[in-house]
């Protein structure tokens, strides 16, 4: 009992009740609003509220296990089942990406599963990235047009495969990867940070390799993301783990961290404009932050394996949206209908449950 | 298991930057998040004291309307993205404070952080600190634009 009273149960109990006494309030405020012309009915503000943040709940609880941004699953849904404009869902995902890796950060930095020195590195080469990417889209957009983005989301989509195939042969390799040569520029910058493994009760001492590599990649990652607007997190946990031998759900971590923290520089353009609508985003943002903090308390005590099965679904469901927005762009193929979509995502995470069953059953 | 695995199972202590990132971070979100809990009620209650009608708001973004759009049709006009700092007792406006607090965290929280490094002598991780928070703050201000 005493243990709800202290961090980071304390937080949680006072959010919770925070969070049931609002939406008492909002049933009962909405349920005796008199709908004027032109507005919606109470109840169905009500409905929306509660909806988005359910759902943003759910999506933060699996996006900070995995060590992605919430984006790759609010975005398409969105977009999909909803009419709402695509900028204000965009600027609102950005919202959903970030704010589940803000509120992990104090259990991993706690922890010490977060590594920040491997954070602000990444950060400052993601935020040149996403900075270009961001003032050469107009110039390129111009240049290459449909066909040009059509064929880098192709490429993407390809690389993007290619990865999810190794992390699923890869195995041990990837969840603790080998590192036989430390290089002189990594020793220098002195990244490596021993933490407690939970989930196998030892400290754990990583030695990292081609930081300089890493550097690189993630300006790249960056430019893309700026440039397309796309969410980074599926591609900053490999690049940090093959590149740079980074364990697995340590790399899930980071990722997390730096989600967090290079989207407070992306997010203020969208807030600039308009784009995010105050009590629209809010919901999300709750859910966001309820969902993360308790994603964030499962990853510091699940296995590696568990991560890396989860991981591979989302790469696998990003290389297919990568893929067929690709070939729509080059006019290939036709909109994907929604179903499809549907179908493709159960079938991944079917096999992902599969998995993870799997591996529970064999560790134990 | 290549990484070097030590003896002991007692947690290493953490390094002061981490802590001073992780609390700060941490904290700052719970106060935001219990912000954006609460501005939406004082919105739908005092649907009047609002920069957008939060019952016309959400018709007109279910109607597919664009930003610009539903700030001109419901709001009157976009009125900047700073504009809580006008309209703090208003339900959005309390609600983009929430937001905006929560947005501009790695800007306080990284100044902090170069503070740890700088006291722990990490001269480099001080700069790299610096650099990405002053990334944050063009940000802010409008300097980093979206396309």
């Amino acid at each position: 009992m005493r243990k709800f009273f202290r961090s980071p149960w304390l937080e949680v109990n006072v959010m919770l009740a925070v969070l049931i006494i609002s939406y008492l309030a909002l049933a009962l405020i909405t349920n005796a609003a008199e709908t004027e012309p032109g507005a919606m009915t109470g109840g169905a503000i009500f409905g929306w509220l509660f909806g988005f943040f359910f759902l943003s709940f759910a999506i933060a609880l699996v996006a900070v296990i995995g060590g992605i941004g919430g984006g790759v699953l609010f975005t398409p849904v969105m977009l999909a089942f909803t009419p709402v404009d695509s900028l204000i869902v965009r600027a609102t995902g950005l919202i959903v990406a970030m704010f589940s890796g803000l509120v992990s950060t104090g259990p991993f930095m706690k922890g010490g599963l977060a590594n920040l020195k491997i954070c602000i590195f990444c950060a400052a080469a993601y935020g040149v990235g996403a900075f270009a990417g961001a003032q050469g889209a107009i110039y390129v957009a111009q240049h290459l047009g449909d066909t040009g983005e059509g064929l880098i989301r192709l490429a993407l989509g390809g690389i993007l495969c290619s990865l999810a195939v190794y992390f699923l042969v890869g195995g041990k390799k990837i969840e603790w990867p080998e590192v036989k040569k430390v290089d002189g520029f990594t020793k220098k910058l002195h990244l490596s940070q021993p933490y407690l493994e939970v989930s196998l009760n030892k400290v754990i001492d990583y030695p990292l390799t081609r930081a300089g590599w890493v550097l690189g990649a993630i300006v790249g990652v960056g430019i893309l993301s700026g440039f397309f607007g796309l969410g980074a997190g599926w591609a900053i946990v490999p690049a940090q783990n093959v590149i740079m031998a980074v364990p697995l759900k340590v790399a899930a971590a980071n990722s997390g961290v730096l989600l967090g923290m290079g989207d407070c520089i992306a997010v203020w353009p969208y807030l600039l404009m308009g784009a995010i609508i105050p009590v629209f985003a809010a919901p999300w943002l709750v859910g966001q932050v309820l969902g993360g903090l308790l994603g964030a308390l499962i990853l510091i005590r699940v296995k590696a394996g568990f991560v890396r099965y989860l991981l591979i679904g989302f790469m696998f469901f990003s290389c297919f949206g990568l893929l067929t927005k690709g070939l729509i762009m080059l006019g290939v193929i036709k909109a994907v209908p929604v179903w499809v979509t549907g179908l493709v995502f159960i079938g991944i995470f079917a096999a992902v449950t599969r998995s993870i069953i799997n591996f529970t059953r064999s560790e134990s | 298991m290549s990484t070097d695995e030590m003896s002991t199972v007692e947690a290493p202590k953490m390094p002061r930057a981490n802590t001073v990132y992780g609390n700060i971070v941490y904290w700052v979100t719970i106060v935001s998040c219990i912000i954006c809990m609460i501005g939406p009620v004082i919105s739908v209650a005092y649907p009047d004291n609002n920069t957008l009608n939060p019952y016309k708001l959400f018709n007109a973004i279910f109607e597919g309307k664009d930003a610009q759009t539903v700030w001109q049709e419901v709001g009157g006009g976009f009125p900047g993205g700073h504009f809580y700092l006008k309209n703090f007792t208003q339900g959005d406006g309390f609600t983009q404070f929430g937001l905006a607090l929560g947005c501009s965290v790695a800007l306080w929280v990284l100044i902090a952080t170069a503070v740890a490094y700088f006291a722990d002598r990490n001269y480099l991780y001080v700069s790299l600190a610096i650099w990405v928070s002053i990334m944050v703050a063009l940000s802010m201000v409008g300097i980093f634009a979206a396309h």
